[in-house]
């Protein structure tokens, strides 16, 4: 009884029973990760794995897309009442790193499995070489704690004992894992009931058919959108500041090729593996869904109306090629691909402006640093380890308003904690909390602003960690004429004389009475910032959002005892517009020096002699590259800078070139 | 003879319920808002009551109304200019409030403006700690300095929040004096005396809140108490709260926050009373307006309370009946979408013009034209009359659709009802996970005006058993206000450990909370009769970012039974999330204490069973309903006695809504006139 017309019905019987799911797992887990940072998904899948529907409320927005069907191949037998599980990033590319515990349940009716209910938690720690199993210093998967290949935890409703009992062995945190497990396994067991109950008033046959029927919807709605874009190659690339601890920049880059309802996402030329945990696993999947949050994104935003389901990535295909940061091989260490992950988004937000620069926005600031504050309590002498606020910055201008501040985009669902609390159980004291002025990139559409939180620390050997950190460097993109937004920054002391400048150092001990000071980046500006009214401007200045000296600098607007110049502006805009920049992008100065350098051939010479290399040896020749490409100066060379490479490392492997 | 009345203002229809002292007659009135006249449908309502009734104005003994002049302030954007003073460096609490933003898929995802704009918020240097310790005096300096530019840029209040003013409002305290004497023109609201909790931006939004909405609110307050005054009705008036107890008229010119969902949680009192008086412990209770659905429930005869409800744009943290709302009505836009599949709202016809066959200008079609087109509606007067049924239009706007859909206009609108009911479906999954509750031990209330046409579908479509409609669900609002205490909330942030060491700072906060609570409901609100007051804290977990509330025995406090607290916290912790850990350390975040005088409950008696078996219904009529036509058994609510029994599928229609029963559900009427619905199951 499932019908074209009435498919919403079942849709939102599904995403009810997801729902469901959610609330459940969110009321009974353990851990700050699923009630804080809601690091945690569910779902509803077809008998295949792939995902039917998802919660909209709660959980975190990377999986709509996911399909669980190599995970599930991997498992032997299924009988009802077994619950599988795996946490492993090389076994069916489910779990992409070490701390994410996906389970997944199959759903019988009559003997058959008409479906599967699945989702993850974000582990507080799987053991490994640092607490919560985290650094951009691990090098290998088996530093970042133990991992369980597909298998299964619940036999006929029951733990496996066993399987438990090796964890908890190896983990710092066996309570809240335990807690969190048995909560998502609950979460399973509410989203059967909710199965069964479909299945009574849709059918079995009904039921499975009208799951088919919504990823069809969902594919439609995607070709929709894919034909309302021209066609044509896109091309973009980005940057994380750092590949490694202190290291090179990692430059992702992506060719979207549009052709009528379909597209092909070609990630080459993205840097090989590294050899830091910044490393993302997908495991040559061309629709895996980490390559594809951003796509969600865009799709949701060209379409408020999308139904979230695996059905929306049919018309993607993504090419990484193996032994590239997108597309490590084992063992290489993945922990911290979240801000890879970052980066891989304003990588696909930034093809899709290039495709459709009316329909979207400039980059949002695209790094949120979780900050950690590891201190001593002065009056129990005990220590003491709390998360403080994470530090997020503004979305990009849009076409047609400014970009929210301080949060937005794809970082709107981060949550922060009251400074009344944090300094009620944290020996800390905030110094501010608050907006930076002159942070969001100037434009028609001015960016957001970022965060800026300080506080001072007042016991000896205070660590701060930084989660995250980066666009220290780069700086979140302008577009059409719009300015990019300042770049994030992590400071011990500004402006004193033990002034400490850190970038995107994620690990700093402190000393008594030190201020501690971390901005987030902000948000690109899009469009002219000549072209923004000078009575907005002039209240943006009225705000604190903007200082009259950027209104002048940036926007051209002469602001005098609080009333806009309407002359001297005129002037200054006519001056300004003389030397506006063209381009599609402003990337600021940072990027442009470093492609001064690093461009378009260089990076191409790069990218074939790395692809010809061993993946062993890529990293390292790259790195020794770089260091050969800083010697050489302004005009280097990529080909001459690996001859120099091979001069001091002869045991480099010979390689044959693709012709170019 | 003397009366009670309740009044229940809505965006169409203000409801009136009046009950007679003694005799326990009970009448209710329907008459349409005058948005132009605010005031005038009061008076209106008034006359009407006399006129029919016998309702004498200087009989009246008590005035109780709900009024959304309130929520309609922040929702239409139409409060005071006010500014904001903040503890320097912190000035942007209120715009990153918690982060974490609606629409997390959307790169266009945005804040909703400020009710505050940035300009009109200064910092100035002062500094309290968490232990209330002063770190930083306040410069009064640069306080008159503020207040000067204040004044200059023109506003109507001031709105001031320090950091840590719950634990010393010393600050606040000055820096009001301070504004007192240098703009004496501009009323006042500190943090700490709108509501003293922990947490910075949801005690500064809480006094924004009070001070946005106060102006217009104690306007309307004094129009209404001349308004009554001018017909000569002796009873000062009372106002519903959002926690579901009444204030003063005279209270609420200054606790306006406090009244913010004042007709919806009466609603929810309202349905509590009637459940219990037909013994019937757990309700999901249904409100479905032209615009929006308002779910709530009432577990073991208690309804749910809880902070963080929202109106408009802004979470409410001041306690308040648990009750939410969804953008989906009787009023809601039913659409096909490019792949020919149906959708509802979220756009909605509202009130004006409203659905098509209202008449009033509504062009497109709505669930209500959908009830309309399959034949349910339409065989009584709508509204007392007060609203002509055009069923040709509803027919017309739905046949548009049907053609776009390919469809017959039945099949249309029988598949936008199943949409409609489906929406709903999702939310009250969300409520039900949120509580963790079985909804197979409900009943489903349902009320409001579309309520009832709607509610044997939802229960149908959740698997609840039973739905139990009101004798009047247009008035289960205003009756809510007739019956509720006068009740007043009281909070003390504590956050230490629930230990000993502790004791003497609860005993303390105790003895403060039991004296505010006393000199409110004493003093302020003149109450003489009996007072009950219910102590609970906030406690949790060390380490966990959310407390629960657990009620507390003052005796524990008392005798330092530390260990009967923590055991009252670890059962109540089991009982909400399935888990507890009796070795962990447990915190006491905050003191509450609730005030609440009892108000005389009418001692109503059932009526006798004046009829036994089958009721007969009135007529025949041809509806479409379970994809084919059908006659269909219609009743009038008039008509049905205690005793009557009938089966669906049947349509009852009433002055002030309709019942939609399919088949499958077996009626009866019990001695309150309720009609009770129980799903047959299936042997």
């Amino acid at each position: 009884m499932v019908d074209k017309v009435t498919l919403q019905v079942l849709a939102n019987h599904c995403r009810a029973a997801a729902e469901n799911m959610a609330y459940t797992l969110y009321r009974t887990a353990h851990s700050t990760f699923v009630k804080e940072t809601e690091d945690f998904t569910v779902m509803v899948m077809d008998r295949t794995g792939r995902v039917v529907a998802v919660p909209m409320d709660l959980g975190a927005t990377w999986y709509p897309g996911m399909n669980y069907n190599r995970a599930i191949d991997l498992v032997d037998e299924y009988r009802p009442g077994d619950i599988a599980f795996t946490n492993d990033p090389y076994s069916g590319y489910l779990a992409t790193h070490a701390p994410d515990t996906h389970l997944w349940k199959p759903i019988f009716h009559e003997g058959e499995i008409v479906c599967f209910v699945g989702g993850h938690v974000h582990n507080t720690d799987m053991g490994g070489a640092v607490p919560a199993s985290l650094s951009r210093s691990l090098t290998e998967i088996h530093q970042e704690g133990i991992r369980f290949p597909p298998m299964t935890l619940m036999r006929d409703g029951v733990f496996d004992e066993k399987v438990l009992r090796i964890m908890m062995m190896n983990v710092r945190k066996p309570d809240l894992n335990m807690g969190d497990l048995k909560a998502l396994a609950g979460a399973l067991n509410t989203g059967e009931r909710k199965i069964q109950a479909m299945i009574a008033k849709f059918g079995a046959k009904g039921f499975m058919e009208g799951l088919d029927g919504l990823m069809d919807y969902a594919e439609h709605q995607a070709r929709e959108i894919l034909r309302s874009i021209p066609d044509g190659e896109y091309f973009f690339s980005d940057y994380a500041d750092e590949d490694s601890v202190d290291g090179n920049p990692c430059r992702l880059a992506l060719t979207l090729t549009i052709k009528g309802d379909e597209a092909v996402l070609d990630f080459t030329g993205s840097d090989p593996q590294l050899g830091s945990s910044l490393n993302v696993p997908t495991g040559s999947d061309p629709r895996h869904t980490l390559l594809l949050v951003g796509v969600y994104y865009v799709l949701y935003t060209l379409n408020p109306q999308l139904l979230l389901n695996s059905g929306l990535t049919r018309p993607f295909t993504c090419i990484a090629p193996e032994g590239t940061v997108l597309n490590p091989s084992f063992p290489a260490a993945v922990g911290m691909r979240s801000l890879t992950c970052g980066r891989v988004r304003s990588l696909i937000f930034g093809a899709f402006s290039l495709a459709i620069p009316e329909r979207m926005p400039a980059a949002p600031a695209g790094s949120s640093s979780i900050v950690n504050v590891m201190t001593t309590d002065e009056k129990t002498h005990r220590s003491i380890i709390a998360a403080i606020n994470p530090v997020v910055g503004g979305g990009g201008g849009m076409p047609h308003r400014d970009g929210p501040n301080g949060s937005g985009a794809d970082a709107a669902y981060l949550k922060n904690t009251p400074i009344e609390i944090t300094e009620t159980e944290v020996p800390i004291q905030f110094v501010r909390y608050g907006l930076l002025p002159d942070s969001g990139g100037a434009g028609r559409w001015r960016g957001g602003l970022a965060t800026v939180m300080e506080f001072k620390v007042f016991a000896p050997n205070t660590r701060i960690t930084a989660r995250n950190r980066d666009r220290s460097i780069f700086r979140p993109w302008g577009t059409l004429g719009g300015l990019s937004a300042e770049p994030s920054n992590f400071i011990i002391n500004p402006g004193a004389a033990n002034e400490r400048v850190l970038g995107n150092t994620d690990i700093a001990v402190t000393e008594p009475g030190d201020i501690i000071h971390i901005h987030s980046p902000g948000g690109g500006g899009r469009g002219s910032p000549l072209e923004r009214e000078p009575e907005r401007v002039l209240l943006d200045v009225a705000r604190g959002y903007v200082s009259v000296a950027a209104a002048k600098d940036r926007y051209g607007v002469v602001i005098r005892d609080g009333a806009v110049d309407a002359e001297a502006t005129a002037a200054r805009r006519a001056e300004m517009k003389q030397n506006a920049h063209g381009g599609h992008f402003h990337f600021g100065p940072e990027r442009d020096a470093f492609e001064s350098v690093w461009h378009a051939r260089n990076y191409a010479a790069l990218t074939r002699l790395l692809a010809a290399l061993p993946v062993h040896w890529r990293f390292f020749t790259k790195t020794k590259i770089f260091a050969a490409m800083r010697e050489a100066g302004p005009q280097a060379d990529v080909t001459s800078a690996f001859g120099s490479v091979r001069r001091d490392y002869p045991q480099v492997p010979e390689i044959a070139l693709a012709a170019e | 003879m003397s009366w009670r009345i309740g009044v229940d203002i809505g965006g169409t229809f203000i409801d009136f319920c009046a009950m007679e002292t003694g005799t326990n007659r009970f009448e209710t009135i329907k008459v349409l808002t005058t948005p132009n006249e605010p005031g005038k449908e009061l008076l209106d309502g008034l006359s009407l009551l006399q006129e029919r009734h016998g309702v004498a104005p200087e009989e009246v003994i008590s005035f109780v109304h709900g009024t959304t002049v309130g929520i309609n302030t922040i929702i239409q954007r139409k409060g005071s200019r006010l500014a904001l003073i903040t503890t320097a460096g912190f000035e942007d609490v209120i715009e990153l409030a918690r982060l974490r933003m609606p629409e997390m898929y959307s790169l266009f995802c945005a804040r909703p403006e400020q009710l505050i704009p940035r300009d009109l918020i200064h910092g100035v240097r002062q500094r309290q700690l968490a232990n209330g310790a002063i770190a930083e005096e306040l410069d009064r300096e640069a306080l008159a300095d503020v207040i000067a530019t204040i004044r200059s840029k023109g506003v109507d209040g001031v709105v001031i929040s320090f950091l840590h003013a719950y634990r010393n409002p010393a600050h606040e305290a000055q820096a009001k004096a301070l504004i007192a004497e240098l703009a004496p023109e501009l009323f006042v609201f500190t943090s700490s005396e709108v509501w003293p909790v922990i947490r910075e931006y949801e005690r500064s939004t809480t006094a924004i809140l009070n001070g946005y909405v106060h102006p217009r609110v104690a306007g309307y307050l004094g129009a209404l108490e001349a308004a009554l005054a001018s017909r000569g009705v002796p009873a000062g008036p009372m106002l519903t709260k959002s926690n579901g107890g009444l204030m003063t008229a005279e209270t609420g010119k200054r606790a306006c926050v406090n009244m913010l969902l004042s007709g919806t949680a009466s609603g929810v009192i309202g349905a509590a009373y009637l459940a219990e008086q037909a013994g019937i412990a757990n309700v999901l209770t249904l409100d479905i307006g032209g615009t929006s659905a308002d779910l709530a429930l009432i577990i073991d005869g208690k309804p749910q309370f809880g902070t963080g409800e929202t109106v408009g744009d802004f979470p409410l943290f001041v306690p308040s009946v648990s009750v939410t709302s969804i953008g989906s009505g009787g009023g809601s836009i039913a659409w096909a979408d490019a792949f020919g599949v149906l959708k509802v709202g979220p756009e909605s016809a509202g009130s004006t013009p409203g659905p098509a066959c209202y008449g009033r200008g509504g062009t497109r079609a709505t669930v209500t034209d959908a009830m309309a087109t399959c034949g349910f509606l339409g065989h009584t007067p709508i509204a007392y009359d007060q609203i002509g049924m055009r069923r040709d239009r509803a027919e017309a706007v739905i046949g548009e659709l049907a053609g776009l859909l390919g469809l017959a206009s039945q099949a249309t609108a029988e598949a936008i009802i199943a949409v409609a009911v489906s929406e709903m479906f999702v939310e009250v999954n969300k409520l039900v996970a949120r509580y963790g509750v079985d909804l197979r031990e409900f009943t489903l209330m349902p009320f409001g005006g579309a309520g009832p046409m709607l509610g044997c579908f939802l229960a149908r479509e959740l698997g609840i058993p039973h739905v139990m409609v009101p004798q009047r669900p247009g008035v289960v609002s205003a009756l809510g206000g007739l019956i509720a205490d006068v009740k007043g909330d009281f909070i003390q942030t504590i956050f230490a450990p629930s230990a000993a060491e502790s004791l003497p700072r609860l005993r303390e906060a105790l003895l403060r909370l039991k004296a505010d609570g006393s000199a409110w409901i004493r003093d302020e609100q003149g109450f003489t009769g009996q007072v009950i007051e219910t102590l609970s804290a906030d406690m949790r977990y060390h380490g966990q970012s959310f407390e629960i509330e657990v009620p507390l025995a003052e005796p524990w406090l008392a005798e330092g039974d530390i260990a009967a607290i923590n055991a009252a916290f670890h059962r109540q912790h089991l009982a909400i999330y399935d888990f507890n850990d009796e070795a962990g350390e447990v915190q006491i975040v905050n003191l509450r204490l609730v005030v609440s005088g009892t108000t005389e409950r009418p001692g109503l008696t059932p009526v006798p069973e004046t009829a036994a078996g089958a009721a007969v219904p009135e007529r025949l009529i041809p509806v479409w309903l379970d994809g084919a036509n059908q006659e269909v058994a219609l009743y009038h609510r008039n008509a049905l006695r205690h005793g009557h029994d009938f089966s669906g599928p049947a349509i009852v229609a009433q002055d002030d809504t309709t019942i939609c029963i399919p088949a499958g559900f077996e009626a009866h009427v019990d001695g309150w006139l309720n009609l009770h619905l129980t799903l047959r199951t299936e042997a």
